[in-house]
């Protein structure tokens, strides 16, 4: 099999005593897009901190396209192609928009290139996301959906080759979601990149995604198809035991 | 209106400097004095800003890299040439930056604010000690010291320098690094900076300027000792002008410290006893009603004449 771009392995987080993510195991190939769900304080934003070295796992290793990252800063696992977009957005409130995407771009992404060069320009992201005419504005002034969408723009800028998306649909009405949902596809179909998107809207993401990993107080009890995900006992025990918002079969959309 | 290119404001720093070069035979020597002043303050506080703008650090080293010139001199006074030992100050200032840079630049706020103005201290205590223990001085004559036109075109070149640094670091990837690690320093990390290595870069190229320009200000002084060239209120001094002028601009300090400087001597002459009582008043006033400093009130008016 090919090799993964992204292998967690045998990640744990530890908090004091609170056992935050659990011994996770996941793999995600070039082109592959999963969803991670769970119920709140799960785990997931802490596995997204320990993936991208925001935060150093307490045990396990975190590989990228062959190398052993753990342990190093954040900073190498973006040079390495990990971009990640953060739950409450943190965009560079004083910088334009266009500066906040070109960010990634003279750091991260400066010595590899997109898929499809178009993408290599900040301007064309912006376009992509439909944020150009606020490419001169300065991100803290703009709407907070706005803001979600421009912490997309970043990550891309950094030209990675894993995406990954903490709750980027979050506070967004419907209509939104779905084009949120679409551009997320999109990225993934035209520039190649594996993406792991978090999303406490499961039935949407459950549509959008062909694998889904749950996450239940830190560990991964499910990983697989959506459909088959959603009848797992466990997983609607989870997820009756803890929000009551149950996971209901999917219609897919996209196959 | 067309914006300012780098090489536009490269252009422009150089020809205000020709200009200046040539007050020594133009001014008065109590207007060459107080040109002097203003040029060491803009020196100051444009290197100051290069690195706590951008970083929204609060650093107070000033005082430490000054006064480390002023000793390279103190010292080397009749064996080094004065151009040398001025860039031996700036060099020895920028070496101990990046040292203790490496120790101290993890923290933020206040403690970065109290370590770096325990630096000082700390340089101002080894001196002392060194000097007593192994020199056997309290402090040192500075005999023959150079003219004062080379004195002024030594700082005047050093402050320019500092200016076109500071503009140069602007337009660079250096500077955008640092704008992102002020506003959000993990996120900077996230998208690639290494900010541990950018920040001691940019501290320690800014800590060359107050170096070099306490080495060539020390021979203004008869007479050296470490109390008065590590002095703190020169490094409070470069905060409040670059924060008046306005921090995250080049301009701003430049044109405050021309304003200080003028200030604190008019009202030196003309109110002797109260000038410190009105200067901090005025200041106060400032900060209160100007957050964004003087530069703010140029954008305030760019702005109005962008929407009109
Ligand atoms: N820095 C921290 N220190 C201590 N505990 C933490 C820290 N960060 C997270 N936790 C705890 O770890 C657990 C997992 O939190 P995490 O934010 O990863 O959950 P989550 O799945 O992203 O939740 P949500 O859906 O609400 O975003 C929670 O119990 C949380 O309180
Ligand atoms: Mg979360």
């Amino acid at each position: 099999m090919r090799e993964p771009l992204l292998a967690a392995q045998g990640v744990s987080v530890r908090f004091g005593g609170l056992v935050a993510v659990d011994a996770v195991d996941l793999a995600v190939h070039a082109g592959e897009l999963v969803g991670v769900i769970g119920p709140n304080g799960a785990g997931k934003t802490t596995f997204f901190h320990a993936l991208s070295g925001v935060l150093v796992p307490t045990s396990g290793c975190i590989v990228i396209v062959g190398d052993d990252l753990t342990g190093e800063g954040a900073h190498a696992f973006a040079r390495h192609g990990i971009a990640r977009t953060f739950q409450t957005p943190r965009v560079f409130k004083e910088m334009p928009a266009i500066d906040n995407v070109r960010f990634g771009l003279e750091f991260a992404g400066r010595t590899r290139s997109h898929a499809h060069d178009a993408f290599d320009e900040p301007g064309t992201i912006l376009e992509f996301l439909g944020l150009a005419d606020v490419a001169a504005v300065p991100a803290g002034g703009l709407t907070p959906s706005k803001q979600r969408l421009l912490e997309i723009g970043m990550a891309l800028g950094a030209r990675p080759r894993v995406l990954l998306l903490d709750e980027v649909a979050a506070g967004l009405t419907h209509a939104e979601v779905e084009l949120t949902a679409q551009l997320i596809r999109r990225v993934r179909d035209e520039l190649g990149l594996a993406v792991i998107w978090i999303e406490h809207a499961v039935r949407v993401l459950m549509d959008y995604v062909e694998r889904v990993a749950v996450l239940h107080q830190g560990r991964k009890i499910a990983d697989g198809d959506p459909r088959a995900v959603a009848k797992d006992a466990g997983v609607i025990e989870a997820y009756l035991g803890e929000q009551g918002e149950p996971v209901t079969e999917p219609g897919r959309k996209a196959a | 209106m067309r914006r300012f290119t780098l090489r536009d404001s490269i252009a422009a720093t150089v020809l205000a400097a020709l200009a200046l070069a040539a007050m020594p035979w133009l001014m008065s020597d109590f207007a060459l004095a107080l040109t002097l002043t203003c040029l060491m303050y803009a020196g100051l506080a444009v290197s100051w800003a290069m690195f706590c703008g951008a970083t929204n650090c609060l650093s107070l080293a000033t005082a430490a890299f000054f006064g480390m010139g002023a000793y390279v001199t103190a010292w080397g006074i009749g064996t080094l040439a004065y151009g040398l030992g001025v860039l031996l100050g700036g060099l020895a200032a920028a070496a101990f930056a990046a040292l203790v840079g490496a120790a101290v630049l993890h923290l933020r706020g206040a403690y970065f604010a109290v370590i770096t103005f325990g630096l000082g201290e700390l340089v101002r205590h080894a001196i002392t000690y060194y000097e007593k223990a192994y020199a056997g001085t309290v402090g040192r004559v500075i005999s023959e010291p150079p003219e004062t036109v080379t004195i002024y075109h030594v700082v005047l070149l050093v402050s320019a320098l500092a200016v076109v640094t500071a503009l140069v670091v602007r337009a660079s990837r250096l500077g955008l690094a640092l704008r992102g690690i002020g506003s959000d320093e993990e996120r900077a990390r996230t998208l690639g900076v290494e900010t541990r290595r950018a920040k001691i870069l940019a501290f320690s190229l800014s800590a060359f300027f107050p170096g070099a320009l306490g080495a060539a200000m020390a021979v203004r002084w008869t007479y050296i000792d470490p109390l008065s060239v590590f002095n703190p209120f020169i490094g409070f001094q470069t905060v409040l002008i670059a924060m008046v002028g306005g921090a995250h601009t080049i301009l701003g300090p430049i044109a405050s410290s021309v304003l200080f400087s003028v200030l604190t001597e008019y009202l030196r002459l003309q109110f002797p006893y109260l000038f410190l009582v009105i200067l901090g008043l005025l200041l106060i006033l400032l900060v209160l009603y100007l957050p964004g400093g003087l530069a703010s009130l140029l954008e305030r008016w760019r702005w109005g004449k962008s929407r009109a």
